[in-house]
Parts: structure tokens; sequence; C-alpha cells
């Protein structure tokens, strides 16, 4: 080697270089940039690159793409002399890029060629329909992506003359998503020039070579995505048409994204604007179809109404190019999704155009007019008649569905004075009468009901049946009149029974209130919950639900025991030890002590085996273990718990229950049934159920779909009221535990309705574990929901529960002990005779002044956080009626919130005098 | 022993560890001499460069009608599954951007799904408590729903996060709200091991986020809104192998790096952090300066093949890229018109590491593949 080497070359790391240095007298400081390595990765591609060396690549061509943004249209020509070459094959491509890489002029091609892959030539080569050969073109008009294509290559030509060398096996190794499916992909340059290519090779089409080219440039500011066809002004002025049109910028019959093709050519068609698409494009015209066949900018907007009846059958060009469950779940959303469904606003019946609770009712009715088209129709509520407007029946569907308005004398246009249902009926219908044998002199007017049987008005017997006879559906086939479709069973099912039936996904989203019941710990939220699933549900716990239920109550029931076999050692001890003070005071006269001689037994002491179970449960309640034994454990100690209740040392404790602070209210209605209710065949009633705590806490969230039952007080209150049997409400009941200030799910809930929050009433005078009253805990809580960013501007429903227990509380133990309401001094008159809490005379009682009090005090704390109003109810959570008035006005709320918003704001005040306090 | 003694006890045993911990602390900052980012400027490296066009969004995956709230991609297929709060699991097609199957949840309020290593199966969990798992092949009932196959229920509180253990089909593990991960026997439906809880070591309050070591499926690390990090080995359930304290917010979200050694984490006080699971160090802090005092919470990360870039999702709707080794925003993917509108929830890389997934409160799911000729890394 020359001595001078490492002088000539300060950089010497590079040991091929210097290999090869001899030839370069290099003297300048070291470059900044990396110098090309390209050559000995391709070395056994030179003999391919000799083919490639053929095409004329002259600068000045290759340039005219980069710099003149609008292609001259013979361009074209140049692009086929071009490129016709690289179809020699696909190594050749390689060679391509290896040359013009050192030429760092010619970035264009570089950049569109370096992303070549073998794979995706040879799915070209190997796809013998024409129409897909022709992707890069419609990719070349396609403007956005052409945008794309450009400046990506510019940018690649950047790094290729950077790394010229290594940008091959780049190429190789990388896995392009472009062209892994060169067919559906991105228009990365490499598509581009494949399609130019091979369309270009296959122009003996003649629609190819009259093509206007109408390649545009755009700069980077005004590309908006490579998914959307039409650019955004196209958008807006296709919002402001009713009708779609599509931008077609092709002849006539060709594909109208990539202007291919011809009226043969198989096409799948927009369900909105009509547009259609071959099959190379129709993937990327249409994306991911979340609403069946449209055009991305498509979608939301309502279909072309002559195309309904297409909907959800699918062409043999989606089926071949998609899976068989991709093509299912395209065609499942076409058929279902909400912006596919007939517009409620184009069926008229009676005159008035229907709404979409009227429409779903009509449509999924037992017997719905089928194919329904907009248009103008009658429907004869009574008998189930329905026709176009002006016209006579069509067919008969189910009576009495609550659509649309009343019917009109002249819905059919009738001239012959004889009245069905008081509609004026046809020439026709009076001619079938005549033949089913009706007297119809004198122009009656008849009743008809759906099964056939009429009556002239006015008067009560039945004078026969239209349909009845066989001869009577001949004429009505004869004369095209409908007859019953089914007419032995007449579908006389209530409209109750349509609720129960499955209401279509985007009706059920609309029509369902949902409802969110929170409260703290021990608030008796859980009981509301029970409450309407046993006052609105059919069935209202499952068989696993029941099973899973008396387990738990009978674990509750061994944790009672537990507290009360506590309490009975602290009352043994307390007793003895009075006792023994007694005895030792009493020494003088020992016949006066307790009957029995034994100086160490009270009333309170039990035998050694019972002895040795009472300390086995204390011993698990305090480890915690209760939970993991008890189920399982029940059946064995069952007979023991039976003798321990007989014991009078546990009567004795029982009786002293008021003393345990630890045994909930409840207990006592459990513990008189001790022995029933260990029983193995015990079945928990909906009582026990309701009584029974922890019931629903074992998941974080329990909801329950249910609407309210027609009751005869409620139809007298919303008569006007007709889409109710569709509204649906579900009642979300939360966890208190976890709903703290950064509550990670609550925002998941700010498509609620409403909140019910609950609060019992009785807890102003019980304490947390760390002392804290938990009524002002429950402030605290409620505070920290109602300023929740999730919650604004929601409406609130506090339910003070648990008023019962509280009205009987009040009277024993002051308010005040609550230092929140410790300006509590109710005006209560002297000459309280009537102590019954449903007096109507002026005369509250005490727990009635205490509620509205409290309620007062909740509402300022409401309107301190958000300015608006606390609606407030008190419950009694074991009372069902109680419940039930309380979610009924929370219903009340709920439709008010409705026809609040439809009301101008000039209204608002006379919502505000509105009282919000809820008695009943 | 009385009870104001225990508490004595108690209050003097909380000082002693406080003041460990603030040695530990101390120590580790004396040890911990410079950062990835410092050391890496040091030698000079510089950022890795990303033209506007080198990822670039190719599909939009439309179909949800909820906030997309989890996503995952299978291993092979190119396939994902999204979970959305309108109450559905769609598992895509990520190639032609179709859905394959559409599964309608139990329960609406869903947070998380995964996929299961094979792709025969989805699991997803959310505040019902349970993790549920469907068999995509197995037949649809009349109303065309995928029935469940397997629920795991016992957690008691929601279902945050779930992923399969790689390269079983049959081991999942699950964090939840009631402060544990548990890992599931999906045959038998039963709990093989819980990862804290009351009587252990563990979490001090929700866990938000788990990920298996893909180099050692027996180490996964926890994320918690007790704003620390733990690594757990699933063979020691009792207590967690190490805890990396160092985040000032709930950690929304942990991601093992490609090498295993290392994880990243994402929180709600607006950084990512990455941390070494050999030395518990904090290795470095990815943290953007914004002008206002709203500080977005990074709700999901995930890794680059190689670990270079890591992609970190706010809650404002911004993605970043950051390189990992300068520690340097070198993307936005929020900032080209064609991003999300709404939070970005959740992302996640193909298992080549070719395309990004992001999934959003707009509804959408979005891929980003590398354009070009712009090699993964």
């Amino acid at each position: 080697m020359p001595p001078e080497e490492g002088t000539t070359f300060p950089s010497l790391e590079n040991e091929e270089e210097r290999e090869y240095s001899f030839a370069v007298e290099y003297t300048g400081p070291p470059v900044p940039y990396e110098l090309p390595r390209a050559v000995p990765i391709n070395v056994e591609k030179i003999p391919l690159a000799a083919v490639a060396s053929k095409v004329p690549l002259s600068n000045t061509e290759l340039h005219i793409p980069v710099v003149t943004p609008i292609l001259a249209p013979d361009r074209n020509r140049f692009s086929k002399e071009l490129l016709l070459q690289p179809t020699v094959s696909p190594t050749s491509v390689i060679a391509f890029e290896e040359r013009v890489s050192e030429n760092t002029n010619n970035c264009l091609l570089s950049g569109e060629l370096s992303s070549y892959e073998s794979g995706e030539l040879a799915e070209l080569i190997n796809n013998n329909d024409i129409s897909s050969r022709r992707l890069g073109a419609c990719s070349v008009s396609n403007e956005h992506s052409s945008m794309l294509d450009y400046c990506d290559s510019f940018d690649k030509s950047r790094e290729s003359s950077s790394r010229a060398g290594v940008s091959n096996d780049d190429d190789l190794n990388q896995a392009d998503w472009g062209s892994n499916e060169s067919v559906l992909s991105l228009d990365y340059p490499s598509s581009r020039v494949s399609s130019l290519k091979t369309g270009d090779c296959n122009n003996d089409s003649s629609a190819e070579v009259r093509r206007p080219q109408v390649v545009t440039f755009r700069d980077i500011e005004s590309d908006n995505g490579l998914d959307e066809e039409f650019s955004q002004d196209d958008v807006q002025h296709q919002v402001v048409t009713v009708k779609r049109e599509p931008q077609t910028k092709g002849k006539k019959g060709s594909c109208y994204r990539c202007f291919k093709g011809n009226r043969f050519t198989e096409k799948e068609v927009c369900i909105v604007c009509d547009a259609k698409y071959c099959s190379n494009c129709v993937l990327r015209a249409m994306g991911s179809m979340p609403e069946g066949r449209k055009c991305v900018t498509c979608i939301g907007f309502p279909i072309d109404e002559s195309k309904r009846g297409s909907l959800g059958k699918c062409s043999r060009m989606l089926k071949r190019l998609l899976s068989d469950l991709e093509v299912r779940q395209i065609m499942k959303a076409e058929k279902l999704c909400e912006a596919n469904q007939l517009p409620p606003e184009y069926i008229c019946v009676n005159g008035q155009p229907l709404c979409h609770e009227e429409l779903a009712i009509l449509q999924s009715c037992p017997n719905p007019p089928k194919k329904l088209k907009p248009g103008s129709y009658w429907y004869d509520k009574v008998s189930g008649l329905w026709g176009k407007e002006g016209q006579k029946p069509s067919k008969i569907i189910s009576p009495h569905l609550n659509v649309g308005g009343s019917i009109r004398p002249d819905a059919s246009n009738g001239s012959t004075q004889v009245c069905i249902n008081g509609r004026e009926i046809t020439k026709v219908e009076l001619r079938m009468l005549q033949l089913a044998g009706v007297q119809v002199a004198g122009n009656p007017h008849f009743w008809v009901n759906e099964d056939g049987s009429y009556q002239e008005e006015g008067q009560k017997n039945t004078k026969g049946y239209i349909w009845g006879k066989a001869g009577t559906k001949l004429v009505c086939a004869v004369l095209s009149l409908p007859v019953p479709s089914k007419y032995s069973n007449p579908c006389m099912e209530p409209l109750s029974s349509m609720t129960s039936r499955s209401v279509p996904d985007y009706l059920e989203q609309r029509t369902l209130q949902k409802i969110l019941l929170v409260g703290s710990t021990g608030s008796g939220s859980s009981t509301i919950f029970k409450q309407a699933k046993i006052l609105y549900k059919d069935v209202p716990f499952s068989a696993g639900e029941r099973e899973n239920i008396k387990l738990s109550i009978q674990t509750n029931m061994y944790g009672y025991l537990g507290i009360l076999l506590e309490g009975r050692e602290r009352f043994e001890e307390e007793s003895l030890a009075e006792m023994r003070k007694r005895n030792c005071s009493k020494e003088t006269d020992p016949e006066a002590g307790s009957s029995d001689d034994s100086d160490n037994k009270t009333i309170y002491y039990i035998g050694p085996r019972l002895k040795a179970f009472s300390d086995w449960l204390l011993k698990t309640m305090v480890s915690g273990n209760l939970d993991a034994i008890f189920p399982a454990a029940t059946r064995e100690y069952a007979p023991l718990v039976e003798e321990l209740w007989k014991d009078a040392a546990i009567w004795a404790t029982y009786n002293r229950r008021s003393e345990l602070e630890m045994l909930p209210s409840v207990a006592s209605y459990y513990l008189e049934r001790v022995v029933e209710i260990l029983r193995m065949d015990y079945e928990p009633s909906d009582v026990d159920i309701l009584y029974a705590e922890g019931v629903t806490s074992s998941n974080g969230l329990a909801c329950v779909d249910f609407s309210f039952p027609h009751s005869s007080s409620d139809e007298s209150i919303d008569t006007g009221d007709q889409h109710d049997s569709l509204l649906r409400y579900q009642l979300i009941r939360v966890q208190a535990r976890g709903l703290g200030e950064n509550c990670k799910w609550l925002e998941m809930f700010e498509d609620v309705g409403m909140v019910i929050f609950c609060v019992a009433l009785s807890d102003y005078d019980q304490f947390s574990a760390d002392g804290t009253n938990k009524m002002l805990l429950s402030k605290k809580f409620f505070e920290s929901i109602v300023t929740h960013p999730t919650f604004d501007q929601m409406d609130f429903l506090l339910i003070l529960n648990k008023f019962d227990l509280f009205e009987e509380k009040i009277e024993r133990v002051p308010l005040s002990r609550c230092e929140w309401f410790d300006d509590f001094h109710p005006m209560i008159s002297r000459h309280r005779t009537n102590t019954n809490s449903n007096s109507i005379n002026n005369n509250p009682t005490l727990g009635q002044l205490a509620f509205h009090y409290i309620a007062v005090k909740f509402k300022r704390l409401y309107s301190l956080f958000t300015g608006r109003k606390l609606y407030v109810s008190h419950v009694k959570g074991l009372e069902s009626s109680s419940v039930d008035a309380a979610l009924k006005y929370a219903r009340e709320i709920l439709k008010w919130d409705e026809e609040r918003a439809n009301l101008s704001l000039s209204e608002h005040s006379f919502y505000s005098t509105e009282a919000s306090s809820f008695s009943h | 022993m009385s009870v104001p003694e225990l508490k004595e006890r108690h209050a003097a045993a909380t000082e002693t560890v406080n003041n460990l911990r603030e040695r530990l602390r101390q120590r580790r900052n004396e040890l911990l001499d410079t950062d990835v980012a410092g050391y890496a400027r040091s030698q000079g490296r510089s950022p890795v460069t990303f033209g506007p066009t080198d990822l670039v969004c190719c599909r939009i995956l439309q179909g949800h009608t909820g906030k997309v709230y989890s996503l995952d991609w299978t291993p092979e297929r190119n396939r994902i599954v999204s979970a959305s709060q309108d109450g559905r699991l769609i598992v895509w097609n990520a190639l032609t951007s179709q859905k394959t199957h559409a599964i309608k949840l139990p329960c609406a309020w869903v947070m998380t799904c995964a996929f299961s290593p094979t792709g025969q199966s989805v699991a997803c969990g959310g505040l019902d408590s349970m993790c549920s798992i469907f068999n995509l092949n197995s037949l649809t009932d009349r109303d065309g729903n995928l029935p469940v196959s397997k629920t795991l229920s016992g957690h008691k509180g929601y279902v945050s996060c779930c992923q399969y253990v790689p390269n079983e089909d049959i081991h999942i593990i699950t964090s939840s709200g009631d402060q544990t991960c548990v890992l599931w026997d999906i045959t038998t439906g039963l709990r093989t091991s819980i990862f804290g809880g009351e009587f252990q070591s563990g979490h001090t309050a929700d866990v938000l986020s788990v990920s298996i070591n893909a180099s050692d499926s027996r180490t996964f690390v926890s994320g918690s809104c007790d704003a620390t990090a733990r690594l757990w080995d699933t063979r020691a359930a009792s207590r967690a192998v190490r805890t990396f304290h160092g985040h000032e917010g709930d950690v929304n979200t942990v991601k093992f790096f490609p090498d295993g050694n290392r994880f990243g984490t994402g929180s709600d006080d607006g950084t990512c952090r990455l941390f070494d699971i050999r030395t518990g160090h904090q290795l470095q802090v990815y943290h953007q300066q914004h002008g206002d005092n709203e500080v977005p919470h990074v709700t999901s990360i995930a890794f680059s093949i190689s670990g270079r870039l890591l992609f970190a999702g706010y809650s404002n709707g911004n993605c970043y890229v950051w390189d990992t080794l300068l520690a340097k925003v070198v993307l936005n993917l929020g900032s080209p018109q064609n991003s999300h509108e709404g939070r970005i929830s959740c992302l996640g890389l193909s298992a080549d590491g070719s395309a990004l997934c992001t999934g959003s409160w707009d509804t959408n799911l979005k891929i980003w593949a590398f354009g070009g000729n712009r090699r993964v890394i």
C-alpha cells in the first residue's frame, strides 16, 4: 500500500475505501455526509443492470414530472417509452435504482423505484385481470395520492443519495405496507410505477389513449388524507344538496375513481350517490364500509331510496375481494345501521309524518306492511286496513298500532257514501261487501274489527264476518283487495308483546334512557336497585342469581350470629363482674342471689359445645375468612345453630340487641327465621332478597333494563305520549368504592340521562370507623360527584332513603347530632294529636319537617356548585310503592328535560317556579 | 397490646420505612449520574429524523359508534381487535380495513381487550369485574351474536387491562381496580395466582395496566394509581420483585421494552419514563413542556420494534413519537390534518413493527404505516 494513503484520508475507519483510494486523490476536509457505499452489495446484479441501461434516461425527462405540476397529454408517450422496459424482469428495477442512485439529480425515479418489491410485481404479473392491471393509472389520476408520491419520492431521493447502496437491502428487508396488497393499499410510489407500466403496456384498449390526463399535483397543505377521494369543498357542496351526486371526470360507464373500464366491466355502486367503482378502487373508495357500500364521503348520508331493495344483497365482486366474514359484516351493517333506515318523515300515515318510534312500531308489529316505500298512506287502526292515500286498501296489517293521525273520511277517496270505521269506502270495496253478503242498502256506516266482524254504527250486535265465507276471499283476490293474512289467528296480541320483541340496535340506543344510581355504602342504593328489579321485571332474579343470593344470605346469617355471640360474651363478662360485686356485697344474705347456685353462671351462659362453636366463629370472623368458609359449611353447622338459637342465653342477648351497634337493623328480620334460612332447601323470597345485604355489591356494576308498565293511573297522565311503550330505561348502579375524585372510569357514564344520588337519612347520628359523621361523608361524596366534570349539566335526583327509620329515630335523637344540621329548630305545634305521617292536615310530623330541612340543605349545596336546581325525593327503600314513585319521578324529570330542550330559553323561568321536591 | 400502643408502633414503622425509602432515593440519585439522553448526546448521537410522509395514515377503521378504549394486534395475520363504549368488540382485518367480527358484549362498559397469541380468541374486561373470553371460531346464536366462551370472575373491582401470556393460549394476566393482578388459567377459569391484595405487599391503589415481558414471559410489570410500577414474577406471587417510584401521578400504562430489560410507563403527570428492571433505576424521563397548566395525561404507549421510538398517546389528542435515545419528540401524529379528533386512548404496534394503530375517543381507529422505503426501526 502506498504510504501517502494515511495522509490523504483523514478518516481511516473505512477500510474498503482505503483499498480503492489509490485511484482518488482526495485532499479536502472530511465530508460531512456519508459517502455512497453502494457498489459491493449490488455486485451480483450487475448483469441485469445492463438491461436497464438501455432505457433512455435523460436528465430532462426525469425532471419534468417534478417541476411542472400538470402533465401535458403527451406525457403519456414519454412515460410510456420510459417505462416500457421494466416489464422485462423484476430484477431490472433494482438495476434501475442502482444506476439512478449514482445520479442524485434523478431523484424522482429513484424514489419511485426504490420501494418496488418483487413480491408485488409477481402479484401483478400473476394477475391476469386487465382491469386490475390498470391500477397504476388510477393512482396517477388520484390527486392526493399522487401528491404524496411526489414528496415521498423526493424525500427518499435525498436519502438515497446519502445511503445509496443501503437502500437496496432496505427494501428487501422491509415489510412494505403498501405493497403487501398492491391493489388495496395506499398509493405508494411503487404501485404508481408498476401501474403506469402495466397500464401503458396494455394500452391497446382505445379508452386508454383517449383518456385525458388530469394529473394535478397539490401542495402539502391541501392534502387531506389519502383515503378521502373527494376534496373538502366537494363534501361541503354535497351536504347542501339532498341528492348526492358523485363527481366524475371520466367518461360514461367508467370507474368513478380510476376512470377506466367501460360499462361492461364489473363495478360496485355506492348506495348513496350512485358512484361506480371497479374492483381495484372499490375498497379504497369505500374504506371500511361502516354503513355498507358507500363512498367514504357518503358515510352518514341517507341512501338512495331506489336502492333500498338491494340493501344487504352482496355482489360477486365483493365476495371475491373480501373474505366471507368480512362480507357478512358489511351486509349486516348495511341492513342495520341507522343511516340506511327508511327515514320516518318520508312515510305519512293519515296525513301525519311519522317519527322514529312510530316507524319502529309499524315495522316491528306482527304483521307489518311489507316493502314499505316512502309515500302517504292511510291506516284504519280498528280493522288494520292499510292503503295508499286516495286508493283502495292494499293490505291488512296489525291493528291498534299507535301510528300517525286519525283516519279521515276521504282517505281512500271513496264516493260510495258507505263508511267503514269512518272512512268512505271505494266502489271496489262496496262491490266486495255486496258479494260478501253484507247489507249495504241505505249507505250504512260500519264498524269492522280486525277479525272481520262488523256492526252498524250505533248498534251493539255483530252482524257477521266479512271474511268468514270462503267465497269472499276469492272475490277479494279477484278485486285485488286484501284479506287478513292469518284469519284463524287474529293478531290480538296486545301491544305489550311488541315491547318484548327485539328492537333494532340503533333504535334501542335512541330509546334507552340511562339512569346512574350512586350512593355511599349503606345508603340503600342496592335496595333501590333490587326494588326496581322486583318492580319492573317479570323475572327479577334468575335461578343462578337466587342461588348466589341464598348463599350470601346464609353467610350473612353467620355474621349476624357472630355479632350476637360477641355481644353475649360481653354481656356475660359484664354480668359476671356485676355478680361478683354483688356477691361481695351480699355475703351477709346469700339466699337473695340468683336462683342458680353456681356463682359463675349468668343468663348469658352457654354450654361448652356451643361455647367452642362460638369461639371458633368469632375467630373466623376476626381473621376475615367468613366468606371463604361459609357458604360451603352451612350444612355442617346448621344443626348447631339451631341448638344455639334455642338457647336461652342467645335469646337474652337478642333481647338486648339494640345495644349491639354492629348488628344491622335488618339482622332481626333474618335472625327470627334463622332455622328456616339455614336449611339447604331454603328459597329466598323477594322480600328476603330485598333485605339481604351485600347481594349486588359483589360486582362493581350492575344494571337493569326495564320499562315502566302501563298502569291505569299512568295512562291518565300521559295519554298524549304514545311512544312510551318503546321508551326503555336502564338503571345502572355503581359501587361507591373507587368512585374517588380521580376515578378513571366515571367518564364512561357521560351519556347517562340523569344521576340518582342516594343518601340514608338515618345516617345523621352514625359515625364511620374513623369518627366522621356518615352524613358528612355522604355530603362530601355528593360534592365530589356533583362537581365531577363528567356530570356537568347533568340532572341530579337526590333520594333521601330510609325515611321510615329516620322518622322513628328523629323522635329519639336530635338532628343536631350532625353538625351540618345544627340550626334545625322546627316549629312544632303543641297540639300534635295526629301522629300519622300521612296526615294531610297542616301539622307535619317532625320527620317531615326534618326531611324538608335536609332537602333544602342539599339543594343549597347543589346550587352553590352548579347554580341549578336539585330534585329531591324521600324514599322508604323497603316499601316498593315508595321506590316506584321515586323512579317515576325520575322518569318525569327525564321527559321534562326533553321538552325543555324543545322550548325556547325565554320560557326558562317557567321551570324555575316548579316545585322541585316530590311528595306523595 | 393496647390500641394506642399499636398505633404508636405503626407510626414508628411507617416513619422508618419512609426514611429508608428516602435514603434509597438519595442513593439512587447519587449513582445515577446521567440519563439516556445525556449519554446519547455525549456520544454525539443525533435524533431520528422523520419526513412528513414517513409515517402516514393509510387506513381508517370506522365502525364503532362509541369511544374506543382499547385495541390489540394479533401476533400474525395483521388483525386488530378493538373495544369500544358502544358495547362491542370489533375484529378488523388491518389490510383490507374490513370487520371480520362484531361481538356484542353483555356489559357495555368495556375497558380492555386482547387477542390470544394464536389469534383464535379474544378477551375483554371492564366494569363488570370479569374477563370474558370469546372464541372467534364458535358459532353465532340466532341473533348473530358470538357467545361468551368463558368468563373469568373473581376480581372485586373493574378489570382495567388484560394480556395473554405470550405463546400460550390458556393463560392470561389481568389487572383490576381491586389493587391486584391475577394470572388465570382459561381452561379451568380459575385464578392461578393473585399478585397483590390486602395482606400482601402489592399496589395500594387500582392497577391500571400490565405488560408481560416478551423475552421472559414469567415476569411482568404493572402500573397503578399509587403512582408506582411494580415488577412481578409469576412464580412468586406473594410480593413484587421490585417497585419503581418516580411518577407523580397515576401510571396509566406500562409497556416492556423490546429487549425485556427495561420498560416504559406513561402517567397522569404527563411524562413517560423508562425504567431498568435489573438496577431499578429510572433511565429517562420523556416530558414535553406545555405552556398552560393543563398537563395532558399519557394514555397509552408503545415501543417500536427496535425500541428506538416510543409512541405515546395523550389525552389532548396528541400522539408523540419520541426518540428514546435523545428524549426528543421527532414527530407528532396529532398534528397532521387527518389525525384523531378526540383523546387517543390506545395504541399498538403490529408484531412486525411496520404499522401503528391508534384508537381514539372520536370512535375511529387509524393505522399508520412507515411510508415508502422508510426503514422500520
